[in-house]
């Protein structure tokens, strides 16, 4: 399965993964309360920076990072720059996504086992609501392999149809994958019955 | 009402919803209206609420928060991470957590999946519920006023209502062509998809009870 982490031997990659959750989730809170102006705005951008360059990650990452959220980025300023004066436009807009570069910082240096195994930690409480914890950890790990496979039966539901020269609207496409989705979905229940799952 | 012991049809259910919800995020051409690209993640949000029922529906939305949160590429564009979640449209990922919970309960409301009450659903659950959450909090996030940022989301507002138009009409059709993808377990706190349920023995119900 695709995961965003790119290995390294950072500052931050080498945090445990609860305490770097909760110190990004802190600077993240407090870009959240800078005032809308230009100074802030150049702050929000070095903490960005700092960040990326601290985490042992580098700018061509932070760039990487910039690259993806572009459409995201379009879209807020030329909201804000409608609405609002340009000092807050650039400000509101800066803090908006040094927060994003910044959240995404935890997945860049965390594997996705060790992400797993802090959200299953984190998962135990439940359990005086009356939650399994252990059957959600279990649902958790089911879907990371089902997606894969899900991925698979819809390229081959749309290669059937662009073999007998279907054209590809969502309706008829949708129909069909739920079906075989579904189907595996029972497949997948009688499987995990027959391994002891109740 | 409380959801029960999570068993393994269901928890297979949920998996594969918030797998159906993950593929129809991904590229691959999948447009309306010719060459007009809409992300279809919302039309799986909207489908996982009216098969599922609310707690089914709800939990596959919240499996599908956790895996984006810890770094997995579920969203549409290959998005994920925690950043998505402090980002303008944190929002309306939360309200598909509520807009399957609400969309359950509407469409799953009555004895019999009826399509006047799908359609409410899809609308109520996938669009009311989900630009309820979707706006304040993107206005909180970006400061922009909440007139504005209204006027911002309504771009999406089109595409939504088409892909509400196709979750109703995907929802009968797969009432029809796979049935069983309603069938409730017994003792549940689930209402049956109908009321005069002549369910045979494999779960399977004849279609003429789908008004």
């Amino acid at each position: 399965m695709l995961s965003l982490y790119r290995p390294g031997h950072g500052l931050l990659h080498r945090l445990p993964t609860g305490r770097k959750a909760l110190l990004l989730m802190l600077v993240v809170l407090g870009l959240s309360f800078l005032p809308s102006t230009y100074w802030a705005a150049g702050l929000a951008w070095v903490v960005a920076v700092l960040g990326y360059l601290l985490g042992g990650l580098g700018l061509s990452e932070l760039w990487r990072q910039l690259i993806a959220v572009r459409w995201l980025i379009g879209i807020t300023l030329l909201a804000q720059l409608i609405f609002m004066p340009l000092e807050a436009a650039a400000a509101n807009s800066s803090r908006v996504v040094a927060a994003i570069l910044l959240a995404g910082l935890l997945v860049l240096t965390t594997r996705l086992t060790d992400l797993l195994a802090a959200v299953e930690r984190g998962l135990a409480p439940l359990a005086r609501l009356g939650i399994d914890p252990e059957r959600m950890a279990l649902l958790l790990a089911v879907t990371i392999t089902t997606v894969p496979v899900l991925a698979r039966l819809g390229a081959g539901v749309r290669e059937a149809q662009r073999a007998r020269g279907a054209r590809g609207g969502l309706a008829t496409f949708v129909v069909p994958f739920l079906v075989v989705s579904l189907k595996h979905a029972d497949e997948l229940g009688e499987a995990l019955s027959a391994r002891g799952v109740q | 009402m409380k959801p029960r012991r999570l068993e393994a049809t269901d928890l297979a259910r949920i998996a594969v919803f918030t797998a159906i919800v993950a593929v129809l995020g991904l590229p691959g051409g999948l447009s309306v209206f010719g060459s007009v690209p809409i992300t279809a993640q919302t039309l799986g949000v909207m489908l996982a609420g009216a098969v599922l029922g609310p707690w089914r529906g709800a939990l596959s939305m919240v499996v599908l928060l956790i895996l984006v949160a810890i770094g997995l590429p579920l969203l549409s564009g290959g998005r994920g991470g925690l950043g998505v979640f402090v980002g303008p449209s944190a929002g309306y990922l939360l309200g598909w957590v509520v807009g399957a919970f609400v969309i359950g309960l509407i469409v799953h409301g009555g004895p019999r999946l009826t399509r006047w009450r799908t359609i409410l659903g899809v609308l109520v659950g996938g669009i009311v519920v989900i630009y309820a959450f979707g706006i304040p909090i993107q206005s909180l996030v970006t400061r922009l006023p909440l007139g504005p940022t209204a006027l911002q989301s309504l771009v999406f507002l089109p595409g939504d209502l088409l892909k509400a138009a196709i979750a109703a009409a995907i929802t009968m059709t797969l009432a029809r062509a796979y049935p069983r993808a309603f069938r409730r377990q017994e003792a549940g706190s689930q209402i049956p998809v109908t009321a005069s349920a002549q369910v045979t023995s494999d779960g399977e119900r004849p279609a003429e009870s789908i008004r």
